[in-house]
Parts: structure tokens; C-alpha cells; sequence
């Protein structure tokens, strides 16, 4: 059997903002609109939800040579092959897919949030009612039909693509090499390759909330890769050491002949 | 009861011991349900994740206590080293590792039994501050929530082993110890292998009690 | 490879093949192991599924409704990926569409009344609200009925009862509100084309015989540079923005001129900002550079416009005002804006170009005066900027290049938005850049029907078709036709508007029917007059309303307390009403108008009438986008409660109204009682398809039509689909209810206009086989300008049409006949012009055959840099007391323009209900230059006041880079804009309320169109 594994292409030199990407995501996946204000810019929500699994960041921006641009970004999960979230998920929740994505098993979810606190990209969500966090899933089930995600669907100029991950590489470089300058292809060198990627107009580390090098965060791959398996080991280590203390060296057991000595009154 | 049994623990320090040492287990067991994806197992005996989470979390509260009114009550017994005879001992390996001819005498706790006390504190401490940002990480920047995961499982990799150590010294190691946190009383016998110096202070300050034997005023 | 989009939402229910699924490399995954997991994708494969059209910008993208066959309830609405136009992508509202169903707990599900003095809405039924509405309808026409007016005029009219709305109902509806409307009699008939595009229409019919859309949205692909201009296109037509993008990657090159940095902006290759209000100034100075550069297409101009005509002796052009000016009417008389005629009474031609009075010598002088410093400084736009554009723009002046202009409210919304067009239309003969592919003036209309509406003529001056509306001067049919119908000595000239009488009165019939006969000639008299010169739009209605005079009031999915200019003044005229029905599927301010702020609904005594309307998706029928497009809708399902669709709300108010005269008798009963009205099934609903086969028209009786030049005979039964317009007759014995609209059916009835064919045989968009396109399914008007005079096309890589031998082959011809290289039989392009040509200079315009540059009505200047003419000479001043002007004022320093966004439609009466779209845009702001908030204190995120001269709201200021401060006249002019999507109602508690507090009501001087874009504020710290 053989699986294909997929990746989204989000085009940001092409997005204009409408918006239809996040709608489309929440009709799609069925989440409600909350309240929110008005706080001096287009981007609303402020920031990803656990209603709101895309966002698109509105960036004013001016570069070196005092150029005014406008950057949008379409935030989410990136979908990583070394995904943080996936380590620490106690129940399995996240879990990888067959397309390479991140899926995530709400029914499974415990809302522990260590994902939120992993996630090198800031991603995942908590809902304080339902006890659960949310992301995006790239939209699984209609991949499973043949089916392209909401977002990609939905997107106007398709800025946002999804195909066979190669090709998708591919079709990234060729576009930033069209677009020149400091145009650059973000996400397939880091965590072992994310399944979203981004041609970027301007150097990653000018983008807000764009991590310049993410990586699984060296703390998490402590414990994981390191504490954990070493815990047990010291345990069964105990253990056995126990065993073989008794066998060998034996208990402290008392002398028998104190034992009759009357106590107490000297 | 046997006459001529001495008492080890009074109610007070057996409750505090056990409220302590079960919670401790309770929290290793849960957590251990959530920390292997293989182990889920665990929490399902328990009603599942959700449930495990909610137990491993509250149980947390209540080892907080337990460990506040330990450390308070056995902190200048177990807690404070006596040199250089605990030096003598720890040298000596307390005579459970290879043979030694004289050990030195120990009081009412061994250095042993000082290193697994001063460790259950720091780390038990660790856990319980550790634990309660992992409740609330949201709260708290970060990087700081993930560098606590390390210390929290680093608590972990320290108590969860030492454990078995203690299990094993407090059962079939040294035998005649169990019943000091169960019953309370123990054989003078075991008290002169295990902590001779305890016994002849209590002798000597009249606070030994004996069973069978009416009280000295 | 790219997973494209897949057309498994579609009707034909190919669901999830093997073939294709493996085709992509994925393997089929056995469905029971993720059953729990594919709940909404089980539920979509085994729904019912139907087409719909979104109801928001014009576009006209395409829909799929998943209807649960259990529940008969909507549980999904996405993109339909057969859809030409979007190709199953869809922008935030749409997106957002499945909120506008039922799920959505605001949606009116009962009939509402407000009694006099109320303080709430009371539940009631059609029952009860239905004869009681019919009452209050004919007590009020009885009453205030005109039969004559001061003059002594016959004009049977009634001014007391005034209606609004909608371009948000289907053609159908349309088409029966302007019938019910006409019947009653009523003059204040107005709709939202009014304050959208009505500019267009005047401007493009003036310049092409026609007055709409000349291309459409997916040709924009096809163009090499694209102008956006009165546009910002990507947020308010995204999917047009589709198209555009499309361009770019075939290298086209994309210029956005607007006040502010907007997302189109952001995604074009030059933003150019310049002052609101000043397009005229810009555009003539193209029109100065094409000229003087020699950029223009000689030889297109030469022959496909009248360039070479010669203007009468006595016109002229002084100081900023045309010859025959009368200061005191506010009025030209055009007795000399006219061309010099030979013997024939051909017009006569100078075609070297050298005659001092043709009309390319007389363009050409005019535009003299628009030099690069004055335009500069006009505009605020640098001269490096301005040379940029002219530069660009005007290369596509040649064969083989495309250039296309993109517009829409940026333009018309201005006391001089017909002629901003009108220079448009300069431009683009000048560069022969109509009739082609990739070329045109794409006037892209704000709501989902209002090409519809508008072509069905909810509006005063014109009935269905673009027939005129008679006035009072007109009393018999003969003196309508004979001058309406224009006539053309040129035997080049098709003048396809010599059928007038038969559209005219084929559209009688279908009014009447049998009861209109030659003898009572057709009914005419029965229909109202409005007085000569005088005008009845929404701005003369409201102020009419201001002063008590209007007594009920229609006000049809529309919210004028939102939308229409100084709505301070609206909101007082409403609280003058005796009654108002309004028919809506939310609730809205217009609708509440009596317990907005600072009322108190003890002292109005107006009783309303909330009825609640099935939404889009919910009713058959068809609707037309931007681009002529009629598509038919499927219904997915019923509306909730007790809504009713509105063509079914309209014909039961106008058959109790009937049944009334009927019972009682009553002032000029005969329209009402003599209408043709069988428009509901054997069921009593609506039967939409009733209605599009009369207005598309049918023969009244057995008829054969002979084609001459063909030699065929043609038999025609009575009641069979009239299949084009060239077969309705002048004698009664066709019907049709709009002559635009004839061909949407074959003579068999099958619905053109539901067709899916998805062929595009040359590549460029035109999809001729889907659904169906007016005039006659041609995609593109004036399309044989897109070929030499022989009719070889003058770029072959963009063939839509040519000559072969004996006829066209490529999309519909623009008029049959052969090019106009056969003097015998050949025609010129512009069939719908008198002349047949492209014209630039119009005399038909109210304020001046050339455009010029005026201020706007309250602007910052105290003189006019052109000329000493400070404002359009010809628009009409209105004077009450809440009419307040405040130009050059230290007062009000900021010039002010106002918009939708992307997330939010028009007055937000639909959209800010929805949950998705408000929590993107949640509250109303105001975008300012960070310098002029450095100045004045004002933070990001700051609630801020913003006043004009008329009142005040408040808003949350967004300080940004996208605005610049414009250098005007030497004098810095800060540029500041907001939103009109926000009103008091909705949501609770919000603090918003509409911008329009703060407009003027004044409009443009040929069609009202009031000037939302370019007025005077200021703001400050609350």
C-alpha cells in the first residue's frame, strides 16, 4: 500500500487577504464566530483559537531601502515530520496521518496542553469548556475523498495549493527564484520538513510570529529522548539491583541474642 | 501485642508517612498512565486519561500537604547530617554493600535514609511547584513551562528509582523495619542492629516506650 | 503533482470513483475504519445537493448546497468547482454563506408589527398582516393621488407612497416589484443602483449605446495591463481580484490608483495614491499625454469612433462651463452640443482630423489644459507617478495589446461620477481598447442582482429594458415612441434602437396582457408621468419624506438608516411615515428606526410591517452579475417559519390590494385592475419560472416570422418562448416583460440560463454554453470593434470573433451584419448608438460633453485650479436645513471618503448578523495617517469621534502607513476613510453607528448617485 505524502503551499506574495481561507476553515470544521474588538488592524481574531485554526496576520512593513509593503501571512499548524506536539501528546491524540500531516484525535485529547507549550510555532489552542486543544487537521477527512482542504478550496488566487510533496518543493523554489530579492522558501529545511510551506516575499525573521530557525525545542527533546527512557531504566536498574543485592549480599538482619534482652530501667 | 516491642513511630508520624508515601504512588502510577503512550493502560484501569489527569493533578495537591507537614516534622531528624560519624557511614557504605566489621552506630535515621529523606523533599518539592505550572502553563511564559517538563521529569527519573530503593530497604532489606510504619513497634533487637545510638538516647532520656511495661513518671 | 480542485460537490454525484482517487496516488482507505471520523463527509455523499449563486458582490460565483434529505435542512454550503467564474473558491462572505441560512438564530421567522407608539415587535401571520397592509396601501394612493399635476398635465401618479429596494432579490422579483410599483402608480421608485452604479449606466450607454459591463470577470485574464482605478478590487470584488491574478502570471502588469494602500494595493505592481475626488483631473491628463505622445489607435479611432464628426459653430467650452449654461436652473440647454449634418442628414466628417471643430480637435484642446503640474497638483499624485501610469497604460494603444480598466464605487460615488467614466471611455476608444478581449470598461456592480434590478428598473427614469419612463409631456403613446425611438439617415448605422416600439410594446403586454390593446394604446396612459425635468431618486425621495410629504413606505431587503447619505435626515423622514413594509430576512435599522438612539417610540406613530423573506438559497430564480450573466438558482430547501420568497410577498400584496379596487372601486383603478398577475402555482407560491418566460417573452397569438435576408419562415405558436428580440413585434402580438431578457429561453422553454456547459473553444473565458449571457448570449459587447473593417480581428491571439466568407465565427456578433468594409450591407460596431459609433463627445450628459474637473461639493479647496467653476455646475443643491455644506473649512480639515471591506457588505444588514464575518471586522473604524495621529494624539486602537459639518460618530482609529498626506495646491491635505458597514442594532451593545451621519445628499448631476466618496471631516480624541 502505498501512501502519497502530501504538502500545502501557501504563496503569501499571492494572498490578498480576503479571509476566505479562515471562514471556509470554520465553516468547514463547524466552529463558532466569537466576540472580538476592533484593535487598530484587520487582523481578527488577535490571534489563532481554538475557534479560529487559521489567521491571517496583517504586517505593515517598510525595508532597508524604504520600501512600504503589506505582508499578510496565513498562520497554522505547520504540520512538522519532527513534530514537538506529537512527542509530548500522553494519549496520541496527535498523531501523524498517512499524508505526513499532524492529525488530531479530539475524542482522545485530554487537555493537558503540553502541545501548546512544545509547539516551536506557538500553535495549538485550549478550550477551557470542552477541556480539549485544537489546530488545524489539513482537513484529513477530505483528503481521505479526494478532496482538497477548505482553505485551499476556498483560496481566491491560489496563493494556497496542496499536492504531492516534491512537487510542492519544487513548484516553492521555482516561485521564489520568479520573485527575486530576499524571496524564500520556508518550512522544508527544519523539523525534519513541514507539510505546509511557505514562499515568503521578505527574510523569515521579519514576519511576526515567524520563527526564524524552529526546531524541536531542546528541552522537550530532553525529556522525551532523554529523561523518560531514563527514568525507567534507572527503575528497572533498582530493581534488579535489588534482586541481586538480596541474592548476594543479603539482608541486615538483627542479631537473634539481643532480642531477649529485657528493656528499659538500666 | 508482643511484650517488650519498643516504639518506633507514634500515629502522627505513620499517618504523615502514608498519606505521603501514597499520594507519592498514586502521582507515579498516574503519571507514568500519561507519560508512555504504551502505559495508557494504566489510566484506562482508572477510567481512562481524562480521569487519570484529573487524579494525578488533585492527588498532586494532597502530596503537597503531605510533604509540607513531612519535611516540617522529620526535617531536623532526617534532614540535618551529624559529622563526622554520618562521613563513617556513608564511607562505609552503612556495611549493605560489602562486608564491614564496624558500622558505625546510627541515630534515629541513617544517611541512607537522610539522602532519600533530603531527596523526596527537594524533588518532592520540585514536583509539586513543577506540577502546578504544568496545570496552569497558559499562565506562564514558555520556555519556562518546557524547562519545567525537564525538572518535572527529572523529579521523576530521581524519586521513582530511589523508591524502589526505599521499598526494597524498608521490606525484605532489613528485616524487622516494616513494622515501624506499620504497627509502630519494633524489636529491640532491630533497633540495636539498626540505630543502636537512637536506642541508648532514648534510654537515657527515659523516652523509650516498651510495650507491656507501664510507663516511667 | 497538484490536487486540483475536484468537482465532487457537484450534481452529477461521481462520488469518490476508484479511478480518480488512485489517479492522485492515494490509496482508498476502507471507510469503516475512520467512520467516526467522516460523519460530515458521509452526511455530504449522501445529501441532496443543489447550485446556488452567492448573494454578495456581483461576481456571481457559483455554489453547492449539501441538503440533509432527512431534515430537508442545509448542513453545508462550499464552492462549486464547475463554476467558471470562481472554479469553487470563494472570498470570506462567501465562505461565510451557510450563516445566512436558518442555522442562523437571527433570521426573521415571523411576520412583525410594530403598532403606532410601540415599543416592540409583535408575532403576526400573513393572515392577519396581508389585508391590513392592502388597507393602508389604497387609503394612502386614494388620498393622495395626482391625476394632473400644476401644469394640467394627465400624470396619474401617486408621490405619497415611496418604495426602496432591491438588488438583493432575484430578476423575477425585480421585475414584479417594478410592475406592482407602476400599477399603483408610484414615481419614488428607487433601488440600491441608485447609489451604486447608476453612473454606469449613464455614462457607458452615452459612450456605447449600452450601459453596462462591457466584458467580464474571468476575460480579465486576458489583458496586458490592467488599471484599477475606483476600485479596490481584491477586497470588495475578490473574485474578480481571481482574474487579475490570472493576468499577472501570464505577465500583464497591474496598477491600482486609490487614496489609501489597500489589500489590492498590496498585490498590484503599483499603488498610486491621489486625492478622492480628483479622477477626472487624472484621467485627463492621460487623455492630454495619449494624445500629445500620438499613443492612440489611429485607425480604430478614425473608423469605429465619431472623432472625425464636426461639432455645431456655437459650441463651445469657457472657464469651466459649456456653451448654454443658465446659472439660475442649475441647467444647460443643449441646442448647441450638436454636429453639423450634410444634405442627407448624415452627420458630417472630417476624417484627417484637422477640421478646428471635430470632435478630435475639440478633445484635444480641451485636454490641453490638463498639464502634468496641474494635475499633480490637483491630485496630490507626483508627476513621476502620473508619467508612470500614462506611460503604461497608454502602451497598450496598439493591435496587438489589451488594456483593461476595473471600477466601481471609487468612481461613480461622486457629483461627477458619470463623467469620471465618461473619461474613462476616452481613454479607452483612444487606444482601441473596446470590444476586445482583455480590454474594456469593466464596471464591476456592488450587489449579488443589481445588473438584474437594475436591467428591470426599480428605478424612476426608466422602465424594464432601459425604456424610458414617461413624463408628464408625453400624453399620448405616439409622442412617447416618436421621441424615444432615434433615428439614423446613416445606411451604416444598424441603430438597433429603432425597435423601440417593440420592445416597448411587447413590455405593455406584459403589464396588461389582453387588456392592453391598440385602442386604449396599450395601457399607456394607465402607467404614471413623472414631470419633465424633475427627478424622483433616493435622495429627493428622503427629502421629500424629510418634509412629511411621503406617507408609506417600501423598504425591500435594503437599509437606508445605514446606507443612504445624511442619515441623520433619513432617520427624521422615516419617523414621518404613517406606515412602512419592509421585507427582509434579518431585522435592521431601517426597520427600527423607532427606538434608534435619541428616540422615543411613544411619539412615532408609525406602523410597521416586518416580513420575513426567504433568503437566496431558499428560492428558484435567477439572477444577473456584473457581467450580464443571468444565472438560475436551484432552491435548496424552504425557508424557515413563515418566510415566503419576495416575488411571493409582492404578488399577494398586490392581489389583495386588488382584490380591494376590485370590491370597492377607487381612484384610477384601471392599471391595478387590469394587470396581468397569474404568477403563483396550483399551491398559491411562487412560481418563479412563470415569471422569467414573461419576461422573456411569449407569442400572444399563432405567428410566422419571416427572415428577408436569411429567406427563412418561422411558425410560432401562441405561448411559446419568444427565442430572441429581433422577433417581438410592435403590434401587440408579443409580450415580453424585458426585451434584454428575450433569448434567456428557447422557443421550447428550456432555460438557457440554467445551462452547464463548460467548452471555452478559444481559450479566453467566454464559456459560451454557460448559462446565458444578455444581449442574445454575447459575452463581450461591441465585439466586431475587436476586428479591422474587414472583419479580420486586429490581434490574432485574442480571436473572439471573425469574418469568414459570410459570416462571424467566435463568440455572438454585436450585431449580425458584415463589417463595415461592405458599404452595402456592412454596419458599424456600436449598433446600440444612434450614429453606430463610439462616442466621445456626449451630449446626452447633464453637466458637459467632455468631462471635467470639478471639486467635490464639500472638498478642501475655495477654488477649482481648472477653472473658475468650483463645483459640477449641474448637480441639483438640496436645501433643507439638515442640508449643511462646509467647503475650505479650518473646521472640518480632513477629506473623507467611505467603503466596504471584504469581510462586510454594504450597510452590514446581512452581514454583521453572521458570527464569522463580524468576529474578522467586529467594529467600525477609521484609518488614519500616522503622522496626522502623531499630531493630533490619537493611538492605535483608540476610540476616536469623527465629525462633518452634519454629524458625528464615533469609530475606532487604525493609524497606519498605508495613508500618506496629499500636497494639494501647495497646501498639505490629509486623506482619511471608513467603513459604512456598521449601525446602531446589531450586535448588542456595540457603539457604531452609521458613517453616513456624516455624508452629504448630493449626487452625481446626471443620475443622483450621492457623493459618499469625497466630503469633509474631522477627528478627534473622545
Amino acid at each position: 500500500m502505498k501512501y502519497m505524502e502530501l504538502a500545502k503551499l501557501i504563496d503569501t506574495t499571492k494572498c490578498t487577504a480576503c479571509r476566505g481561507c479562515q471562514i471556509a476553515c470554520k465553516q468547514w470544521n463547524e466552529m463558532p464566530g466569537l466576540k472580538t474588538k476592533q484593535l487598530g488592524s484587520y487582523q481578527n481574531p488577535p490571534d489563532l483559537q481554538w475557534n479560529t485554526w487559521t489567521l491571517i496576520r496583517f504586517q505593515e512593513y517598510v525595508n532597508k531601502q524604504g520600501k512600504f509593503s503589506w505582508l499578510f501571512r496565513k498562520d497554522g499548524c505547520m504540520h512538522c515530520t519532527d513534530a514537538a506536539c506529537m512527542k509530548v501528546c500522553p494519549s496520541g491524540a496527535l498523531h501523524h496521518t498517512e499524508f505526513g500531516t499532524v492529525g488530531i484525535k479530539s475524542h482522545l485529547c485530554i487537555g493537558c496542553k503540553e502541545c501548546m507549550a512544545a509547539c516551536p510555532f506557538d500553535i495549538p489552542r485550549y478550550n477551557d469548556k470542552t477541556d480539549k486543544v485544537y489546530k488545524c487537521d489539513l482537513c484529513v477527512t477530505r483528503l481521505r475523498e479526494g478532496q482538497q482542504p477548505a482553505c485551499v478550496k476556498s483560496c481566491i488566487t491560489g496563493a494556497i495549493t496542496i499536492g504531492g510533496k516534491e512537487t510542492m518543493i519544487k513548484k516553492a523554489y521555482a516561485r521564489a527564484k520568479e520573485l527575486g530579492g530576499d524571496a524564500n522558501v520556508y518550512g522544508d529545511k527544519f523539523v525534519g520538513g513541514t507539510h505546509v510551506l511557505y514562499v515568503l516575499n521578505e527574510k523569515p525573521e521579519v514576519y511576526d510570529e515567524l520563527p526564524k530557525y524552529p526546531t524541536v525545542p531542546f528541552s522537550i527533546v530532553l525529556w522525551k529522548d532523554v529523561l523518560k527512557p531514563f527514568s525507567l531504566l534507572a527503575a528497572g536498574g533498582v530493581l534488579a539491583g535489588s534482586f541481586l543485592h538480596y541474592i548476594i549480599h543479603g539482608p541486615k538482619t538483627p542479631d537473634e541474642d539481643t532480642a531477649t534482652k529485657k528493656g528499659g530501667g538500666e | 501485642m508482643k511484650k517488650g516491642l519498643i516504639q518506633a513511630t507514634d500515629w502522627y508520624e505513620r499517618l504523615v508517612h502514608w498519606m505521603l508515601a501514597i499520594s507519592c504512588l498514586v502521582l507515579c502510577f498516574t503519571g507514568l498512565g500519561m507519560m508512555f503512550k504504551s502505559f495508557n493502560f494504566i489510566a484506562n484501569m482508572m477510567g481512562g486519561l481524562v480521569v487519570t489527569k484529573y487524579i494525578h493533578n488533585f492527588t498532586g495537591l494532597f502530596f503537597g500537604v503531605a510533604l509540607f507537614l513531612a519535611i516540617k516534622m522529620w526535617w531536623h531528624e532526617a534532614g540535618v547530617f551529624e559529622m563526622p560519624e554520618d562521613m563513617e557511614w556513608m564511607n562505609a557504605a552503612g556495611g549493605y554493600l560489602w562486608h564491614v566489621d564496624k558500622v558505625p552506630a546510627v541515630g534515629k535515621y541513617n544517611p541512607g535514609q537522610k539522602m532519600f529523606f533530603l531527596a523526596v523533599a527537594i524533588f518532592g518539592a520540585i514536583m509539586v511547584v513543577t506540577g502546578i505550572v504544568m496545570w496552569f502553563p497558559l499562565r506562564f511564559p514558555t520556555e519556562l513551562v518546557r524547562w519545567l517538563f525537564v525538572l518535572h521529569a527529572l523529579g521523576f527519573a530521581v524519586i521513582f528509582p530511589l523508591f524502589f530503593v526505599h521499598l526494597y530497604m524498608g521490606t525484605i532489606g532489613s528485616p524487622g523495619s516494616a513494622p515501624a510504619m506499620f504497627t509502630g513497634w519494633v524489636t529491640r533487637a532491630w533497633l540495636k542492629k539498626q540505630h543502636h545510638k537512637w536506642l541508648k538516647e532514648m534510654e537515657r532520656k527515659g523516652k523509650l516506650v516498651v510495650s507491656g511495661e507501664e510507663k516511667k513518671v | 503533482m497538484e490536487i486540483t480542485r475536484r468537482g465532487f460537490l457537484t450534481l452529477t454525484g461521481a462520488v469518490g470513483s476508484g479511478i480518480t482517487l488512485s489517479s492522485l496516488g492515494i490509496n482508498l482507505i476502507p471507510t469503516k475504519a475512520y467512520a467516526e471520523e467522516l460523519n460530515k463527509m458521509n452526511r455530504i455523499k449522501i445529501a441532496k445537493q443543489t447550485t446556488t449563486i452567492c448573494c454578495y458582490c456581483s461576481c456571481g460565483c457559483g455554489l453547492i448546497c449539501s441538503v440533509d434529505k432527512q431534515t430537508g435542512k442545509i448542513f453545508n454550503i462550499e464552492g462549486d468547482a464547475e463554476h467558471p467564474i470562481n472554479e469553487g473558491a470563494l472570498c470570506a462572505k462567501g465562505s461565510g454563506f451557510f450563516q445566512m441560512t436558518e442555522a442562523n438564530e437571527h433570521r426573521l421567522r415571523k411576520v412583525l408589527y410594530r403598532a403606532p407608539g410601540g415599543t416592540k415587535w409583535e408575532e403576526k401571520d400573513w393572515e392577519w398582516a396581508l389585508p391590513r397592509m392592502a388597507r393602508l396601501i389604497k387609503d394612502t394612493r386614494d388620498k393622495n393621488f395626482i391625476k394632473t399635476n400644476a401644469k394640467g398635465e394627465v400624470v396619474n401618479r401617486c408621490e405619497a407612497i415611496g418604495h426602496y429596494g432591491s438588488s438583493n432579490v432575484d430578476n423575477e422579483e425585480c421585475w414584479l416589484i417594478t410592475v406592482m410599483s407602476r400599477t399603483l402608480g408610484l414615481v419614488y421608485i428607487d433601488h440600491q443602483a441608485r447609489v451604486c452604479h447608476s453612473p454606469s449606466v449613464g455614462a457607458l450607454a452615452e459612450s456605447f449605446g449600452r450601459g453596462s459591463m462591457t466584458n467580464h470577470y474571468v476575460d480579465m485574464k486576458n489583458a496586458d495591463v490592467i488599471l484599477i482605478m475606483g476600485s479596490n478590487m481584491a477586497e470588495n470584488h475578490p473574485m474578480g481580484f481571481r482574474w487579475v491574478t490570472k493576468a499577472k502570471e501570464r505577465g500583464a502588469k497591474v496598477i491600482h490608483v486609490d487614496p489609501r494602500y489597500t489589500r489590492t494595493s498590496a498585490c498590484s505592481d503599483y499603488h498610486v495614491p491621489l486625492r478622492s475626488g480628483t479622477d477626472i483631473a487624472f484621467l485627463g491628463g492621460m487623455i492630454n499625454y495619449i494624445i500629445e505622445n500620438k499613443k492612440y489607435f489611429n485607425e480604430w479611432v478614425l473608423n469605429y469612433t465619431h472623432a472625425s464628426f464636426i461639432a455645431g459653430k456655437d459650441y463651445y467650452f469657457k472657464d469651466g462651463l459649456f456653451s448654454g449654461y443658465d446659472a439660475q436652473k442649475r441647467k444647460y440647454n443643449k441646442d448647441t452640443w450638436v454636429f453639423d449634418k450634410d444634405g442627407r442628414g448624415i452627420p458630417q466628417r472630417d476624417m484627417t482630423l484637422q477640421h478646428p471643430r471635430c470632435v478630435f480637435r475639440l478633445m484635444k484642446e480641451h485636454y490641453s489644459r490638463y498639464t502634468l503640474d496641474k494635475v499633480s497638483s490637483i491630485t496630490g499624485v507626483s508627476k513621476e507617478n502620473l508619467l508612470k501610469v500614462y506611460e503604461i497604460y497608454s502602451s497598450t494603444g496598439v493591435p496587438d495589446k489589451a488594456g483593461t480598466e476595473c471600477y466601481a464605487l471609487g468612481w461613480t460615488q461622486h457629483t461627477v461620477g458619470v463623467e469620471n467614466i465618461r473619461a474613462m471611455t476616452i481613454v479607452q476608444m483612444l487606444l482601441g481598447n473596446v470590444g476586445i478581449a482583455g480590454g474594456g470598461i469593466n464596471a464591476m456592480r456592488g450587489e449579488p442582482n443589481v445588473q438584474g434590478s437594475t436591467d428591470q428598473a426599480i428605478l424612476y427614469h426608466i422602465l424594464p429594458g432601459y425604456m424610458k419612463q414617461p413624463s408628464a409631456s408625453l400624453d399620448t403613446l405616439e409622442k412617447y415612441l416618436t421621441k424615444y425611438t432615434p433615428v439614423s439617415k446613416d445606411p451604416q448605422s444598424a441603430n438597433y434602437y429603432q425597435n423601440y416600439p417593440k420592445f416597448f410594446i411587447s413590455l405593455l403586454k406584459s403589464f396588461f396582457d389582453d387588456k392592453a390593446t391598440k385602442e386604449n394604446e396599450f395601457g399607456y396612459n394607465w402607467l404614471p408621468k413623472i414631470d419633465d425635468g424633475k427627478h424622483y431618486s433616493t435622495m429627493h425621495m428622503f427629502d421629500k419624506m424629510y418634509e412629511g410629504k411621503i406617507k408609506g413606505f417600501f423598504c425591500i431587503g435594503a437599509d437606508n438608516a445605514v446606507s443612504s447619505p445624511n442619515t441623520g435626515k433619513v432617520r427624521k423622514g422615516l419617523e414621518k411615515l404613517d406606515w412602512l413594509i419592509g421585507e427582509n430576512i434579518f431585522d435592521n435599522e431601517t426597520y427600527q428606526f423607532w427606538r434608534a438612539p435619541g428616540v422615543d417610540p411613544k411619539k412615532i406613530k408609525t406602523e410597521v410591517f416586518l416580513l420575513p423573506a426567504s433568503a437566496s438559497m431558499e428560492k428558484e430564480g435567477s439572477i444577473s452579475n456584473s457581467g450580464r450573466m443571468v444565472q438560475w438558482k436551484q432552491k435548496a430547501c424552504d425557508g424557515p417559519d413563515q418566510c415566503i420568497p419576495v416575488g411571493e410577498i409582492t404578488i399577494k400584496i398586490m392581489r389583495a390590494v386588488k382584490e380591494l379596487y376590485a370590491k370597492e372601486g377607487g381612484v384610477h383603478a384601471e392599471p391595478i385592475l387590469n394587470i396581468y398577475w397569474d404568477y403563483l402555482d396550483r399551491n398559491d407560491c411562487y412560481d418563479a419560472l412563470k415569471v422569467a418566460k414573461q419576461m422573456n417573452g411569449r407569442f400572444l397569438k399563432d405567428t410566422v416570422i419571416e427572415d428577408k435576408s436569411k429567406g427563412t419562415k418561422t411558425e410560432f405558436k401562441k405561448g411559446q418562448c419568444v427565442p430572441g428580440f429581433g422577433n417581438l413585434q410592435a403590434d401587440g402580438s408579443t409580450c415580453s416583460g424585458n426585451w434584454v431578457h428575450c433569448g434567456s429561453f428557447t422557443a421550447d422553454g428550456f432555460n438557457n440560463m440554467a445551462k452547464r456547459g463548460k467548452d471555452d473553444p478559444t481559450g479566453l473565458g467566454l464559456y459560451p454554453n454557460w448559462s446565458w449571457v444578455w444581449p442574445v448570449n454575447r459575452r463581450i459587447l461591441y465585439n466586431r470593434a475587436s476586428c479591422d473593417v474587414n472583419g479580420k480581428p486586429w490581434d490574432p491571439k485574442r480571436n473572439i470573433l471573425e469574418w469568414k466568407g459570410d459570416k462571424w465565427v467566435g463568440d455572438v456578433p454585436d450585431g449580425p451584419w458584415p463589417p463595415m468594409a461592405d458599404k452595402e450591407k456592412g454596419k458599424y460596431p456600436f449598433i446600440m448608438q444612434r450614429d453606430g459609433l463610439g462616442a466621445f463627445f456626449g451630449p446626452g450628459m447633464a453637466d458637459g460633453p467632455f468631462p471635467e474637473h470639478y471639486e467635490p461639493l464639500e472638498g478642501p479647496l475655495a477654488k477649482n485650479p481648472m477653472s473658475g467653476q468650483l463645483i459640477n455646475p449641474a448637480i441639483e443643491i438640496f436645501s433643507s436645513d439638515l442640508d449643511k455644506v462646509a467647503r475650505a473649512s479650518e473646521e472640518f480639515p480632513y477629506v473623507c471618503t467611505t467603503y466596504s471591506c471584504t469581510e462586510h457588505w454594504c450597510s452590514g444588514a446581512l452581514t454583521r448578523w453572521q458570527s464569522w464575518l463580524l468576529e474578522a471586522q467586529p467594529e467600525q473604524y477609521i484609518e488614519i495617517a500616522d503622522v496626522l495621529a502623531k499630531e493630533k494624539g490619537i493611538k492605535n486602537g483608540q476610540r476616536v469621534k469623527v465629525s462633518s459639518v452634519r454629524g458625528t460618530v464615533t469609530a475606532v482609529a487604525m493609524v497606519t502607513q498605508r495613508l500618506k498626506p496629499f500636497t494639494i495646491e501647495g497646501k498639505t491635505v490629509h486623506q482619511v476613510g471608513m467603513p459604512f458597514n456598521y449601525g446602531w442594532l446589531f450586535p448588542k451593545n456595540t457603539k457604531d453607528d452609521s458613517a453616513n451621519f456624516l455624508t452629504p445628499t448630493v449626487g452625481d448631476a446626471n443620475t443622483f448617485c450621492p457623493e459618499y466618496k469625497a466630503f469633509m471631516v474631522n477627528v478627534t480624541k473622545l
